[in-house]
């Protein structure tokens, strides 16, 4: 890794000429392979040895975007579903058989994406892949697992609010986005959970479980060459059907200060996010505003958590990260401190901000960063189950294995100028959105100098943002 | 995050385990161990594994909460938290800006029993980690700004884990009533009044206490050969000179004699029950059959409890157990989240008669092979990374004195019978040797006086 350091500009010359031999040495994933079905599944296969374990990531281009307004949570709600119940299988029937094996079967949907993985013994191949494809291809949804799921997701979102730092992104993000696009919660809220009904989650299922939407990673200790058959046997006779894509909005970054406060009386701690709408996936700079991310909030040493926490002892950690997906999602700066320090730890976290935005960083931060980046990725790609995710969400996301072997080079690709250049385009300034949760009645009037527009909920109140129109 | 204090420290106790499934032989990877005593004392432990050019570096030292005194609660951690503020060759802050830029990273748990500091990094930064790791166990400073910043970090640390977590807040209450005599009742972050007053005289006595090296293992795994492990060792940790251990904890926890109860008032959406019963500690025979119960009784959605009060009766969200390593007896906790406003007594009540249940009439074979082969995916999850296979190697030497009886548990899980698990559902889980915490959801009117 240092030599490639070192010799930057033979580097480039070379990969235009042998890109993969180059990287023999160096970062890189393991080869594997894409077919696409004649139903129009695309697969993915990589094998690993090693470990006797198998991971399938089956990724289903719909997530909870494709909730209808009112009905946030359903993507999630149909995810979760599909192993409560099959043709052949009772939801009981089901978690027996996976269980048996030490293996399992979980889904779930995030905004984006639904996602289904399965995980097995290579010795349970045949029982797993059943259990896989069986939640998949067969699931029937039945009533009562409908009415169970609902009334467990709408106590899980109560016992989220709870604790503040598990519903502070969801907060966030909703204030961000002001509840349109990625300001929906994907997992639901109080009210919309109860407004889901069986048939929607049945049409959710049929409009986009097809297999011309769905990207099968498969990772692990098998032969492609058998897996493939295999595939084939199980998912090639499902009927292909067109899917119109959901369409997610785009939306612009916030144009003024916004400061949402929810109030959790018996809180000790305020926990607080700052930030505006970012990049999305792919963006041409992404490498760049990485790189300066883990400077400015991104490791241990990083800006934002010398000033917080090392330097002051205001909080136990300070970080800022980007959340890029199909259309540019959040930025934010995220930590927690004291009542009483509430308005001092936000005020250091936007000092922070203006200096980088002011003095940029050093050559000497940026060679560090470079190789804390390059130390620390090889333990990311190191399992199966990782291997086949990444695969599935860099196929999904139009991007290819040049994220990973080409890592180092476009690292080291990144001169101060480049970084300075991407601190002004996007890491935001004078436009900020606030949100905290705290104790408003100590941590109040601290915080109204930063926006002239202040909003204000009450954790125990149904909903994130904006709060629910009267019916 | 980083450098944090850590009840549930690992899974690794009760996550390793490789074994015979009925009808197979035993199919789970051995993988060789290389070991070196030096001569102050040190164990040290290598692996190699060149599948990624990363390293996993573990130093477990054998002191934890439970070697602490009441008014100095938390020095442990407070302590783990000061290892990394500050040396001879490098100073405060240095540490870690080091590490980084050559690409490592690092952290630290303690838990009642030890105090275990972690670096993963690349190959290429090995001299460096073994030259700043030396610098610390012999030449630690203690500068009196670092200790009052770290002591706001130690405080906000508390407040997220215990005061603004329901959770953490009604664990530290169990422990606290569980146990009468023993120091696992005081909580391993320490109680808010000590963490105000720690002294500077008070780390000094903790780390000429805890940290001779002949108090400390060392695990090495990934992309090294143990002869340059050794040799590193041998120029930069042997020649730091050894002291006496920690005195021995002496306290024995006194058999209860009845039920015990707690009850938390606060504002909070949902309710929330735990209960505690005395177990032994890790190394104790009953070890394995003690996991196997509780593997039938509480993982994944066919388990017995999960199938009666998730889905058949559907008064939890949730229900799960908990035993962490422990050099002493110990408790396993049981977790149940009700749903809003069940009572809490109707999930005793029916978790109550599915352990009863266990005792009347003998698991069946089918559920006895599910939870073998459930240990031994488990036994996958932890050793199929680096990182995973250096903190399960020390689990096993430290709590287990032995790593080989990572390679033994295969024998000892297929050794557990239906009667073993019965039994040991009779021994430890009665009604006279629990504690019972509930948190009751309080509105903010009802709570002012």
């Amino acid at each position: 890794m240092s030599t490639l350091k070192k010799c930057s500009f033979l580097l480039i010359l070379l990969v235009l000429i042998f890109p993969t031999a180059l990287f023999a040495q160096s970062i890189h994933i393991p080869p594997h392979e894409k077919v696409v079905f004649k139903n129009g599944l695309t697969v993915l296969l990589l094998e690993k040895h090693g470990v006797p374990i198998v991971n399938f990531a089956a990724l289903v281009k719909t997530g909870a975007a494709g909730d209808p307004a009112g009905e946030e949570g359903l993507a999630s709600i149909t995810a979760q579903l599909l192993r409560k119940g099959t043709q052949k299988r009772t939801a009981q029937q089901f978690a027996a058989d996976s269980d048996f094996t030490g293996g399992s079967v979980e889904a779930d949907a995030s905004a984006d994406f639904s996602s289904v993985s399965g995980e097995f013994l290579n010795k349970d191949l045949a029982r797993g892949l059943d259990l896989f494809s069986d939640a998949l291809l067969h699931p029937i949804f039945p009533q009562s697992e409908v009415d169970k799921l609902l009334a467990q997701s709408l106590d899980g979102v109560r016992a989220a609010k709870d604790e503040a730092r598990s519903v502070l992104g969801t907060y966030y993000n909703a204030y961000l986005f002001n509840g349109n696009g990625y300001g929906r919660t994907s997992d639901g809220d109080e009210i919309s959970l109860t407004k889901i009904h069986r048939d929607a989650i049945v049409r959710f299922y049929e409009t986009y479980y097809a297999p011309g939407n769905i990207i099968l990673a498969v990772a692990g200790d098998f032969q492609a060459a058998d897996m493939k058959k295999k595939l084939e046997e199980v998912f090639g006779g499902w009927p292909s059907k067109p899917v119109t894509p959901v369409k997610i909005p785009v939306l612009p970054p916030v144009k003024s200060k916004k400061l949402l406060l929810v109030d959790k009386p018996d809180a000790t701690q305020t926990y607080f996010a700052i930030g505006n709408v970012a990049t999305a996936a792919g963006d041409p700079d992404r490498v760049a505003i990485r790189l300066v991310n883990t400077i400015f909030g991104g490791r241990f040493t990083s800006l934002l958590n010398e000033a917080l926490r090392v330097e002051s002892g205001l909080t136990y950690g300070a970080i800022s990260a980007f959340d890029p997906r199909k259309a540019p999602g959040p930025f934010g700066i995220y930590s927690y401190t004291k009542n009483e320090s509430t308005a001092q730890a936000i005020d250091m976290a936007l000092q922070v901000l203006q200096k980088l935005h002011k003095q940029g960083i050093t050559a000497e931060e940026l060679a560090s960063a470079k190789s804390y980046i390059k130390g620390q990725f090889p333990p990311s790609i190191e399992t199966s189950k990782q291997l086949a995710q990444i695969i599935a969400i860099n196929e999904f996301y139009g991007l290819d294995d040049r994220e990973i072997n080409d890592l180092e080079a476009r690292l080291d690709a990144v001169t101060p100028a480049i970084a300075q250049q991407t601190i002004q385009k996007h890491f935001p300034t004078d436009n900020l959105v606030f949100t905290l949760i705290g104790k408003r009645s100590e941590v109040a009037a601290g915080v109204q100098k930063y926006a002239e527009k202040q909003d204000a909920r009450v954790i125990s109140e149904p909903g994130f943002w904006p709060p629910p129109t009267q019916e | 995050m980083k450098k944090n204090w850590l009840r549930l420290a690992t899974l690794a106790m009760v996550c390793v385990a490789s074994f015979t499934s009925v009808g197979t032989p035993a199919v789970a990877q051995e993988f060789p161990v290389a070991e070196r005593s030096l001569k102050n004392g040190m164990k040290v432990l290598v692996q190699s594994d060149h599948s990624i050019p990363n390293v996993a570096l573990y130093i477990f030292y054998r002191i934890g909460s439970r070697n602490e005194r009441p008014g100095t609660t938390g020095i442990s951690h407070f302590f783990e938290h000061m290892m990394f503020n500050g040396a001879k060759k490098y100073g405060p802050g240095e540490l870690d800006k080091v590490m980084e830029a050559n690409g490592g990273s690092n952290n630290a748990y303690t838990s009642q029993n030890v105090t275990v500091y972690q670096d993963w990094f690349p190959r290429s930064a090995m001299p460096l980690i073994f030259d700043i790791e030396a610098d610390r166990i012999q030449n630690l400073s203690f500068d009196p700004q670092k200790i009052e910043s770290e002591r706001g970090v130690v405080a906000s640390e508390r407040r997220s884990s215990v005061d603004n977590d329901n959770g953490g807040l009604l664990d530290e209450q169990l422990w606290a009533t569980a146990f009468i005599a023993h120091p696992y009742q005081w909580p391993v972050v320490g109680w808010m009044s000590d963490i105000e007053r720690w002294t500077i005289d008070d780390l000094k006595h903790h780390f000429a206490m805890g940290y001779s090296p002949s108090n400390a293992t060392m695990i090495v795994v990934g992309d090294v050969t143990p002869e340059e492990i050794f040799q590193l060792c041998e120029k930069t940790i042997e020649p730091i000179p050894s002291h006496a251990p920690p005195p021995p904890v002496t306290t024995v926890e006194p058999p209860q004699l009845g039920e015990r109860r707690l009850v938390v008032h606060k504002p909070a959406e949902l309710p929330l029950l735990m209960i505690a019963y005395h177990v032994p500690q890790t190394n104790h025979p009953d070890f394995y059959a003690t996991n196997i119960l509780r593997t039938i009784l509480f993982q994944g959605e066919s388990s017995r409890m999960y199938q009666r009060l998730v889905d058949k009766d559907q008064i939890a969200l949730d229900v799960s157990s908990q035993v962490e390593p422990a050099f002493d007896p110990t408790i396993a906790i049981i977790v149940a989240q009700p749903k809003q406003a069940v009572d809490p007594g109707k999930c005793e009540k029916a978790i109550y008669e599915e352990l009863d249940r266990v005792k009347v009439s003998t698991i069946s074979d089918e559920e006895l092979e599910k939870a073998k082969n459930i240990r031994l995916m488990e036994f996958y999850h932890q050793v199929r990374t680096i990182n995973g296979r250096a903190n399960t190697i020390g689990t096993y030497e430290v709590f287990d004195g032995d790593y080989k009886k990572l390679f033994e548990a295969a024998k000892n899980y297929a050794a557990v019978t239906k009667e073993d698990v019965q039994r040991v559902a009779k021994t430890y889980f009665g009604a006279n040797n629990r504690t019972v915490a509930t948190l009751l959801p309080e509105n903010e009117e009802k709570a002012k006086p």
